[in-house]
């Protein structure tokens, strides 16, 4: 069957969202995965974004942002950040959604705010050092790692993206693992799963590590390994993910209509 | 005063002045932010800003390129699908502007706190992660302390997070439409911008039309902010653009991109700023520089059925002029 990386990587995620959960979705590849996800097999889901805007799906192609007019065109509810950001996704009503990652770690811990010299994790030694590179920042992400019930990480998988510790913590995963995001109160449950370009990997329900729990038809372990930066522990049940049914290819597609998954 | 319209000139010329906290949006960047004002920050040369932006937008970018933003505090500094900003990541890369880290519910709540008048507003988001223990300001302390301080909930003894409230200077907020004493109607999403008018010390108003007060008589539920808060108001059609404005126009795609490749250098920036910034005086040569083809077609938006309830109190531009001359 002809799919590209991408697209798997998008009904992975997909899969991950239930019939007539309430779910925040982010602009590009976390949206095309969510309205997949309610096309596909999840029509009573219940998706909004972070800025209020509720009850619509997209008109015209893929919006470009989470205020653009191809979100706006059929929604029922127009409101404002402190509604649905704070009192929703903030305060715990949400009950999944999905963020991406410049970089991440083993306890899933995201960075999504900059990339400073290679290892110096300049904001440790005792002085500001200008980033390398600015990335956007948090953005909502922060709210929904703080407090929805549980979320889902999506990032390409690089072994400079996947490394031992991020540059900056813009929004915290299990921070340094077990029980520590308890000592903040977090309202949500942290990062139930992180989807890769090839494969997937999953908290140790103890420790919070993620291990390598699937891989896809295309990848496998050992590619997996190589492209971690840290030392990935590999489930015993370690399995192959079912590839994309012609029904799933066809639903994602519907929804991607411009094909930017597609781009190989 | 009852009548608050003034021209963009002197709007920017009042409001602004080097070393202010400047509030903007409270918006998205594709979304409804004072892309006109910061045209015209720009053209009269303000610098030294402290901005207190919800997220980055095509504004704070051209500002930023432009050297205007001595300091920054933001909850998301890229450009949605569009990708990175160039003219505010070269701004925080060379040191010019400083950048300080929140997240998109971050600055609502502060500013919510700063509307209610309390010094500090209790926080789960931003807290036990980089946002809290890094601070531009304070680069020699980490993990810093102070920034989002730790406090203990007197009701149960567990502890949580506080953010500083944020009263600013001015606020510029887009609206879709005013009446001429600034009783406003947003449509689509109002991010943070129903706080941001109860927060900042001077609030002045851009919109997209000027409608009779009559219109805010048939739909007051929908006035989230009325005349009294307000200190001027701006009307500038298209200038959201080349973001969009629900219900009017759609995001440029094209000019969106065109711009954020221009801020990425010097020389573009420069270039950008003489074509589209000190290109026009008047709003109709700005829209002359939009074109009238391209205006025609982001107009065209799916969105446009919801300004139908309102179109019979909207003014002309005749109407406008001569409501700014009795003023």
């Amino acid at each position: 069957m002809d799919y590209t990386k991408n697209e798997m990587m998008a009904i992975a995620t997909g899969r991950e969202f239930k019939d007539g959960e309430i779910c925040i979705f982010g602009v590009g590849l976390s949206m095309l995965a969510g309205f997949f996800a309610q096309k596909n097999h999840a029509p009573n889901l219940i998706a909004f974004t972070e800025g209020g805007v509720y009850g619509s799906t997209p008109v015209g192609g893929l919006p470009w942002g989470i205020e653009d007019n191809r979100i706006s065109a059929n929604a029922t509810s127009f409101t404002n950040a402190i509604d649905a950001l704070c009192m929703l996704v903030a305060a715990g009503k949400v009950d999944n959604a999905v963020i991406g990652a410049a970089q991440i770690d083993k306890y899933g811990n995201v960075n999504t705010t900059g990339i400073w010299e290679s290892g110096a994790q300049p904001w440790k030694v005792g002085k500001y050092m200008l980033p390398k590179v600015r990335l956007n920042g948090s953005g909502g992400a922060n709210e929904i790692a703080v407090g929805a019930k549980k979320y889902l990480i999506m990032a390409a998988h690089q072994k400079k993206r996947f490394t031992e510790k991020v540059d900056y913590i813009s929004s915290p995963g299990y921070l340094n693992g077990g029980n520590d995001r308890e000592k903040y109160g977090f309202p949500g449950g942290g990062p139930s799963a992180i989807i890769t370009n090839l494969g997937i990997l999953k908290p140790d329900p103890v420790t919070k590590e993620f291990y390598l729990d699937a891989y896809f038809s295309f990848s496998s372990v050992e590619e997996i390994l190589e492209n971690t930066g840290w030392d990935l522990k590999v489930s015993p049940d370690v399995k192959v993910v079912p590839e994309p049914t012609e029904q799933e290819l066809e639903n994602l597609r519907a929804v991607d209509e411009t094909g930017s998954l597609r781009k190989k | 005063m009852s009548n608050k319209l003034i021209s963009m000139q002197e709007a920017v010329a009042k409001y602004t002045w080097e070393g202010m906290t400047f509030a903007h949006g409270g918006a998205l960047p594709v979304g409804s932010d004072c892309i006109a004002f910061f045209r015209e920050m720009v053209r009269q040369g303000v610098k030294g800003i402290n901005c207190i932006s919800n997220c980055n937008s095509h504004g704070t970018n051209l500002l930023a390129a432009a050297g205007g933003i001595a300091r920054m505090e933001v909850g998301f500094s890229g450009l949605e699908v569009y990708g990175f900003a160039n003219g505010l990541r070269r701004a925080v890369e060379s040191g010019k502007t400083i950048l300080e880290d929140y997240s998109n519910g971050g600055i609502p709540i502060r500013v919510m706190g700063g509307a209610l008048g309390w010094p500090f507003v209790p926080t789960f988001i931003n807290y036990g992660c980089d946002q809290a223990w890094c601070s531009a300001d304070d680069p020699d302390n980490y993990p810093n302390e102070k920034k989002i301080p730790e406090v203990t909930d007197p009701f149960t003894g567990k502890k949580i997070g506080v953010f500083k409230s944020i009263q600013p200077d001015v606020a510029v907020i887009h609206v879709t439409m005013a009446d001429e004493k600034g009783n406003a109607i947003m449509l689509g999403t109002e991010w943070s911008r129903f706080e941001l008018s109860r927060a900042a010390k001077k609030v002045v108003l851009q919109a997209d039309y000027i409608v009779d007060t009559d219109c805010m008589r048939q739909f007051p539920n929908l006035v989230r902010i009325p005349d009294l808060v307000v200190d001027a108001v701006v009307y500038w059609p298209m200038g959201v653009w080349p973001a969009c404005s629900t219900g009017i126009y759609d995001s440029d795609e094209e000019h969106f991109y065109a711009m954020n490749k221009m801020l990425k250098t010097e020389e573009g920036t420069e270039e950008y700023i003489e074509k589209y910034v000190k290109g026009y005086n008047t709003n109709e040569e700005f829209q002359e520089v939009i074109g009238k083809d391209k205006i025609e077609k982001l107009t065209n938006t799916a969105t446009a059925f919801l300004m139908d309830p309102y179109r019979k109190w909207i003014k002309s531009d005749a109407e406008v002029k001569e409501l700014m001359e009795r003023r």
